[in-house]
C-alpha cells in the first residue's frame, strides 16, 4: 500500500494538468458541443430573462420607454381574473381526459392487435392507425369540423339511428367542447400511441402464455394474467410521466377548433397568453401567466420523475 | 389428460368467437380512422356546386378536377409549397446533423464537459420559458420576423432527439470508435465516418419526426410572416383557406357565377379545401409507410429514455 | 480604430445622402396595410401606374388575412410598421401605442391646403385631448350638399324577392319583418336548385357583432350609437346601456321565436366574416341585420351574376305598438359624420412622411379625386352637357371585381381622404351618387322593384336623416381607458345573446336572460358611467 502512494500521487499530478491537456485532446468534441450549447443557451435560457416582465406592467404604451416594475401586481390581476381561471380548469380538463381516454384506448388496440394471428392484417391496421398522427392539427381540425357539423355525417348518422331528433350542434356548444377535443385526439394518437404497449406486449416471455394455456386459462384469463401485468410497468412509467405534462392541454386544437360560443370551455393557458400577450399586447400579464403554467407545470414534472425514480427502484425493477 | 383435450377443443370452438369479433372491431377502426381522409379525397374530386349539397361519402358523386386545377392555376400554392419542402429539408438535415453531433460528443465517456453540458440541455426539457419570450427573442432580439429562416433557426435542434440519437450511440459497440483512434483517426472524423453512418436507423426515425414536425407547422408562419405571402407556408395557406370557407353545406350555392365573383380570397369552395388538405397532406403520407420499421424502434427508444 | 471608423462614418453618409438624392427623383416603394381583407391590384393596373407617374410612388399592399386584432398587435409588438398603417376598426391601438405621426404637424394653410381645407371645420371633432391628428377619416366629410340615394348604415335587409312574392307590402315593424319572412319560407323552402333558404342570419364575428347587439337602439328610434341609447330630447343627454334593458329583450325573443320556427340556424353563431359574405352571394339568405357597406362584396358578386333578386332591400324597422313602448318613429338616418380614426395614418417607421402628405394633398385635388372616384373620363365615364355620366357598361365594371382589380386604385381609394357630397358643377363626387347614373344604370329589376311601390331610390323607404347629434355618433368614442371592462362588456354579450335566442322554451329564455343581466350588470354599469361622461364631454366641446 505504500508504495503505491507516491504512484497515486504522480498520477493526481498528471490528471490535474491533464483536465487541460485532455480539453485540448478533446477540441473536436468541444468544436461539436460547444456551439450546441450556446445555442440552447439562447433558445431556451436567455427567454427566462423575459419573466422579468412578469414583475413589469408592460404592454404596448410602456414597452417603448421602458415598463415599470409592479411586483406582483400582474399576478394579482391574473388571479381575479375569471378568464385565467376558466383556462387554468379547461387545460387541465382537458388533459385529464386525454390521459384517460387516450391511455385506455390505446392499451386496448395494442391488446385487440396482440390477439391478431394473420401478420399482414396486423400490419395493415397498424399502418392505417398510425397515419391520423403524420396529419397536422390544421387538417384535422377542418376533417372534425366537417364530420362534427350540424348537417355533418356524425348528425346524419345520429338521426338515422333514432339517437336524437335534431342534429346536435356538436362545435357551437360548450358543454361539448371537451369530449370533442378527446375523441379528436383519441382519433388521431390512438395507434400511435399504442406502438409503445404493443413492443412491451412483443417482449412478454411467449412460455407464459403456454403456461397459461396448459393451466386451462382462456384467452381473456390470459389477457388478464399475463398480457396486462406485463405491460404494467410501462404503463405506470407512462402515466406518472403524462401526469407531469398535464400542464400541457395543448394549443393548437383549442386555438383553431374554438370559437366564441364555446370560449370558456376551449380557453386553455395557452390560448390565454397568445390572447393576452399577442392580440391585446398585454405582455407582462401575460407572461405571468405563462410563467404561473411554466411554474406548476415543472413541479408536477419533477413530482413525476421522483415518483416514477422511487417505484422504479421499489417495484417496478 | 383426454380430459384437457377435450376442454381444449372446446375452447378453440369458442375461440373463433374472439377472433372474428376482434377483426370487425378493428375493421370498423379502420374504417373510422380512414373515412374522414377518404371522404375529404371525394369531395376533392367532385364537381364544386354539387358539393355544397353535401352527403358525399367516400366517392365522387360528380368526378371533377376543377378543384385542383384552379388550387394548381394559382401562384401562392406552388410558392407555399416550396416554401413549405424548403423548410422541411433544410430544418430536417440541419437539425438532424446538429443534434447527433452533439449526441456523438456527449455521448463521450471521456469528454470532460460532458456532465456539465448534458445537465444544461437536459433541463430545457422542464423549463420553458412560453410563448411570449419566445416570441420577444425572435422578433425583437433577432429581428428574424418576415424572414425564411424563422423556420429553420429556432429548429435546429431537439433535446429529446438528442437523446434518442445518444442512447443508439451508447449502445453501439465501442471497439469500432476504438480501433479507428488507434488508427489516428480524431473525434470528427469518427463521428463523421464511423458513427454517424451506423446511426441511419436511428437517423432515420429522427428525420421523420422532424420533417414532419416543420411540415405541419403552421404557427410560425402567423406569428412571425403572416405580412409575407411569399413566405406562406402550405399548412397556413391552408389554415387561412378552412377559415374562409363555408363550413356549412346547407349554404347550397346556386350560382358559381356569384362564387367567381366573390374574388378568391374571399371565400374558397369546399371543394377547393378539400383539395388543399390533400395536397398538403400527400407528402407525408407517401412517405410515412416506408419508415415505419424504423419509427417503432425509435419510439420505443424515446418512450423509455424520455 | 479611429480612422476605420470616421472612413465608414464618411461612406455612410455619402450613401445616405445618394439615398436622399435619389429619393426625390426615383421612384419610391411605399409600404401599406389595409385592416381589411381585399384584393391584390394586378401588376398592370391603370390607377397605380398613373399614380406612379404623377407621384414616383409604388405601393405593396398588405391586407388583412386573419384575426384584425391579432395581426395588429404582432405588428405592434415587433414594431413592424408598413408606411402607411390602416388598423382598420382597431386603429385606436395604433394611436395608442404611438405608432404613427401626428399629421397636424405637416399639414397647414400654405403647403397642404387641400388638406387644410379638407378637415379645417370638423377638427375639433377629430383630435384627441392633446390636439393630435393621427389619422384624416376616410368617410363621412362631404362637399356642398350630401347626397343619400340608399341608406348605407345600419337597417334590417330582406331580399327582394321575398317582397315582390308578397306584392311589395310596406314592412314597417318587426313582427311583420319576420311574418313575411316565415310565410315566405313556407310556400318556398327551397330555391329552384334545391337549396334550403334561410331566414335570417346573424353575423356574430368579432367586432361584426354588431349584426348581433346593435339593433334595439333602432329598433327604439334612434340612429346609431353603437351600444348606448342617449336621450337627446331632454338637455341632458342622458346615456345607458340598452342591451341590459327589458326593451332589448323583447328582441332576443322575437329571435328565439325565429330560432325555434327554424328561421335562424345555429351556425350563424359561429360563422367567419367571409362565410357570412359566401352564404349571401349565394342568395339563399332571405334578411339579416347589418349595414349595407359591410356586405358590399356579396351585393356585388349578387349583381355580376345577375341574381338582382337576391339582393337586398333596406329596412328601417321598428317595434310594434304592442310592445307597449308607443308608436315608434324610425331614424335609422343621421347626419354626416366623419368616420373618426379611420383610414390611413403614417406611421413612425415611414422614412418620407413628407412625400406622403403630398401624396394625400395631390389625391386630394379634383382632377385626382375624379381619376380616384370615377376613373378616366373617355374610359370609365363621358360627360354630357356638363354632367359626368356612365354607359350601362361603364357602371357594371364598377361592381365587378375583377375588373376593379385591373382599373381602380380601390385601397388608396378607401383608406385615403376623399371629398364626398356634391361637386362645385353639382356633379356627385362618388359615381355611385350621381342621380343619373344611378337612377337610369339600375338594372331594370330594380328599377320595377322601386317602381312598385312608387319610389325613385332605396333611401325613399326611410324618413329623411335627421340632424346629427352634438357628439357626433357615440360608438367613435375611443374605449381603450376601460378596456378590460368593455371588453368583458362586449365578450358577455357574444356568449349570452346565442344563449338567449336557442332558448328552447320561454322558462329557459327567461333564465338565461336573467343570468345574462346579472353578469353583465357590472360591467354595463362601468360602461355607461364612461359613456356619459364622454358624451357630455362631446357635447360641451361642440357648444362651445
Amino acid at each position: 500500500m505504500t508504495g503505491a502512494a507516491p504512484r497515486d500521487i504522480s498520477k493526481m499530478k498528471v490528471n490535474r494538468k491533464s483536465v487541460w491537456m485532455r480539453l485540448i485532446d478533446q477540441r473536436y468534441l468541444m468544436l461539436m458541443s460547444i456551439p450546441m450549447l450556446l445555442y440552447v443557451l439562447l433558445f431556451n435560457y436567455y427567454p427566462l430573462w423575459g419573466w422579468r416582465y412578469a414583475f413589469q406592467n408592460l404592454d404596448l404604451s410602456t414597452i417603448k420607454e421602458g415598463a415599470a416594475w409592479i411586483g406582483l401586481g400582474n399576478f394579482e390581476w391574473l388571479f381575479q381574473e375569471e378568464l385565467f381561471w376558466f383556462g387554468f380548469r379547461n387545460t387541465l380538463a382537458m388533459s385529464l381526459i386525454n390521459l384517460v381516454f387516450g391511455t385506455a384506448s390505446s392499451i386496448i388496440l395494442a391488446i385487440l392487435l396482440n390477439e391478431v394471428a394473420n401478420r399482414a392484417f396486423k400490419r395493415t391496421v397498424q399502418t392505417v392507425t398510425y397515419l391520423p398522427h403524420f396529419l397536422s392539427m390544421v387538417i384535422v381540425v377542418g376533417m372534425a369540423q366537417n364530420m362534427f357539423a350540424s348537417d355533418g355525417p356524425v348528425n346524419s348518422l345520429l338521426i338515422s339511428l333514432g339517437i336524437v331528433k335534431q342534429p346536435v350542434w356538436w362545435l357551437g356548444e360548450g358543454k361539448y367542447f371537451w369530449w370533442l377535443v378527446g375523441v379528436i385526439n383519441v382519433w388521431k394518437e390512438v395507434g400511435w400511441n399504442s406502438i409503445i404497449y404493443i413492443s412491451t406486449m412483443t417482449s412478454i416471455d411467449p412460455t407464459l402464455y403456454e403456461a397459461a394455456s396448459i393451466d386451462g386459462a382462456g384467452r381473456f384469463q390470459r389477457i388478464l394474467n399475463v398480457t396486462l401485468p406485463g405491460i404494467k410497468s410501462t404503463f405506470v412509467v407512462l402515466l406518472i410521466m403524462n401526469i407531469g405534462h398535464l400542464m400541457e392541454a395543448g394549443f393548437e386544437i383549442q386555438y383553431l377548433l374554438g370559437n366564441k360560443q364555446v370560449y370558456d370551455f376551449s380557453q386553455t393557458l395557452d390560448v390565454f397568453v397568445m390572447e393576452f400577450g399577442i392580440q391585446n399586447n398585454k405582455y407582462g400579464r401575460a407572461i405571468s401567466a405563462g410563467m404561473f403554467k411554466s411554474v406548476v407545470g415543472i413541479i408536477l414534472l419533477f413530482l413525476a420523475n421522483f415518483v416514477a425514480k422511487k417505484l422504479d427502484e421499489e417495484t417496478l425493477l | 389428460m383426454t380430459q384437457i383435450i377435450v376442454k381444449k377443443r372446446k375452447k378453440h370452438r369458442r375461440d373463433l368467437a374472439f377472433p372474428i369479433v376482434n377483426t370487425v372491431v378493428l375493421l370498423l377502426l379502420m374504417f373510422l380512422t380512414l373515412y374522414p381522409v377518404l371522404n375529404t379525397v371525394a369531395i376533392s374530386f367532385n364537381d364544386g356546386i354539387d358539393a355544397v349539397r353535401g352527403g358525399i361519402g367516400l366517392w365522387p358523386r360528380e368526378f371533377s378536377v376543377e378543384a385542383y386545377k384552379s388550387l394548381l392555376s394559382d401562384k401562392l400554392t406552388y410558392n407555399a409549397f416550396g416554401i413549405s419542402v424548403a423548410r422541411t429539408v433544410i430544418t430536417t438535415v440541419l437539425n438532424i446533423f446538429l443534434t447527433s453531433m452533439l449526441a456523438f460528443a456527449l455521448s463521450r465517456k471521456e469528454y470532460v464537459l460532458r456532465k456539465p453540458i448534458t445537465l444544461i440541455v437536459v433541463l430545457t426539457m422542464y423549463v420553458n420559458a412560453g410563448l411570449i419570450p419566445n416570441f420577444l427573442l425572435i422578433q425583437k432580439t433577432l429581428n428574424l420576423s418576415k424572414t425564411f429562416w424563422v423556420y429553420i433557426v429556432p429548429t435546429m435542434f431537439s433535446c429529446f432527439n438528442m437523446i434518442v440519437i445518444r442512447t443508439y450511440i451508447i449502445g453501439l459497440p465501442e471497439a469500432l470508435a476504438e480501433s479507428a483512434r488507434i488508427d489516428g483517426a480524431n473525434d470528427l472524423r469518427i463521428f463523421w465516418q464511423i458513427i454517424f453512418p451506423l446511426c441511419m436507423p436511428v437517423l432515420a426515425t429522427v428525420a421523420l419526426f422532424v420533417a414532419v414536425g416543420s411540415w405541419n407547422q403552421w404557427f410560425d408562419t402567423q406569428l412571425y410572416n403572416g405580412s409575407k405571402k411569399n413566405l406562406y407556408s402550405l399548412q397556413y395557406l391552408l389554415k387561412m383557406k378552412l377559415a374562409t370557407s363555408m363550413n356549412t353545406t346547407n349554404a347550397a350555392n346556386t350560382s358559381v357565377d356569384a362564387l367567381a365573383a366573390t374574388s378568391a380570397s374571399k371565400s374558397t369552395p369546399v371543394t377547393v379545401r378539400c383539395a388543399i388538405t390533400v395536397v398538403s397532406a400527400l407528402p407525408i403520407l407517401i412517405v410515412y409507410p416506408f419508415l415505419q420499421r424504423y419509427f417503432v424502434t425509435g419510439m420505443v427508444l424515446g418512450g423509455v429514455k424520455g | 480604430m479611429r480612422k476605420l471608423l470616421a472612413i465608414l462614418l464618411t461612406l455612410a453618409m455619402v450613401f445616405s445622402f445618394a439615398g436622399v438624392a435619389f429619393a426625390e427623383e426615383e421612384v419610391i416603394t411605399v409600404t401599406v396595410f389595409r385592416g381589411d381583407p381585399g384584393d391584390q391590384p394586378t401588376d398592370d393596373n391603370k390607377m397605380y401606374k398613373l399614380i406612379e407617374e404623377e407621384f414616383g410612388i409604388k405601393f405593396e399592399i398588405e391586407f388583412l388575412a386573419g384575426d384584425l386584432d391579432e395581426t395588429l398587435g404582432t405588428k405592434l409588438a415587433g414594431e413592424d410598421y408598413p408606411d402607411l398603417f390602416d388598423g382598420g376598426n382597431s386603429a385606436e391601438k395604433l394611436i395608442n401605442a404611438g405608432a404613427l405621426i401626428n399629421l397636424l404637424d405637416y399639414i397647414n394653410e400654405t403647403d397642404t391646403p387641400n388638406l387644410y381645407n379638407h378637415i379645417k371645420d370638423i377638427l375639433p371633432q377629430i383630435v384627441n385631448e392633446k390636439g393630435e391628428l393621427f389619422i384624416i377619416p376616410n368617410y363621412g366629410i362631404n362637399y356642398n350638399a350630401q347626397i343619400q340615394n340608399a341608406c348605407n348604415g345600419p337597417a334590417f335587409f330582406i331580399q327582394k324577392q321575398v317582397l315582390a312574392w308578397a306584392d311589395y307590402p310596406q314592412i314597417k315593424t318587426l313582427n311583420e319583418y319576420f311574418e313575411l319572412i316565415e310565410d315566405y319560407i313556407a310556400a318556398n323552402p327551397t330555391n329552384e336548385n334545391g337549396a334550403a333558404y334561410e331566414g335570417f342570419a346573424i353575423l356574430c364575428e368579432d367586432w361584426r357583432h354588431f349584426c348581433l347587439i346593435n339593433p334595439v337602439q333602432h329598433l327604439m328610434g334612434r340612429p346609431n350609437d353603437g351600444e348606448v341609447l342617449i336621450n337627446v330630447n331632454s338637455g341632458n343627454w342622458e346615456t345607458e346601456t340598452f342591451i341590459d334593458k327589458p326593451y332589448a329583450k323583447a328582441y332576443y325573443e322575437k329571435l328565439n321565436e325565429a330560432y325555434n320556427n327554424g328561421l335562424i340556424n345555429p351556425d350563424t353563431f359561429v360563422m367567419t366574416y367571409d362565410q357570412y359574405i359566401a352564404k349571401l352571394s349565394s342568395g339563399t339568405v332571405l334578411g339579416m341585420f347589418d349595414q349595407t357597406w359591410d356586405f358590399g362584396t356579396a351585393t356585388a358578386a349578387l349583381e355580376t351574376a345577375g341574381m338582382y333578386e337576391n339582393t337586398y332591400i333596406a329596412l328601417p324597422l321598428v317595434y310594434d305598438e304592442e310592445y307597449g313602448y308607443g308608436v315608434i318613429e324610425e331614424q335609422y338616418l343621421n347626419g354626416a359624420v366623419p368616420n373618426k380614426d379611420r383610414g390611413f395614418g403614417i406611421s413612425v417607421k415611414c422614412e418620407y412622411p413628407e412625400r406622403m402628405i403630398q401624396l394625400f394633398e395631390g389625391l386630394l385635388s379634383d382632377k385626382w379625386q375624379k381619376l380616384l372616384q370615377w376613373g378616366i373620363e373617355g374610359e370609365d365615364y363621358y360627360v354630357e352637357d356638363g354632367r359626368m355620366l356612365m354607359t350601362p357598361e361603364q357602371y357594371a365594371n364598377r361592381q365587378d371585381a375583377a375588373w376593379k382589380m385591373k382599373n381602380a386604385a380601390l385601397t388608396i381609394w378607401e383608406s385615403a381622404p376623399k371629398k364626398q357630397g356634391t361637386q362645385d358643377d353639382g356633379n356627385a363626387w362618388a359615381h355611385s351618387d350621381q342621380g343619373e347614373n344611378y337612377f337610369n344604370l339600375m338594372s331594370d329589376y330594380d328599377k320595377a322593384f322601386l317602381s312598385a311601390y312608387g319610389y325613385k331610390k332605396p333611401a325613399d323607404f326611410f324618413n329623411a336623416p335627421c340632424e346629427l347629434a352634438p357628439y357626433g355618433e357615440a360608438w367613435q368614442i375611443d374605449k381603450s381607458p376601460i378596456q378590460d371592462d368593455y371588453d368583458k362588456f362586449l365578450l358577455l354579450q357574444d356568449q349570452w345573446l346565442p344563449k338567449v335566442i336557442m332558448s328552447a322554451d320561454q322558462a329557459e329564455l327567461d333564465a338565461n336572460w336573467d343570468a345574462f343581466v346579472e353578469e353583465i350588470t357590472p360591467y354595463a354599469e362601468i360602461y355607461t358611467e364612461f359613456m356619459q361622461a364622454e358624451v357630455l364631454k362631446l357635447v360641451e366641446l361642440a357648444t362651445k
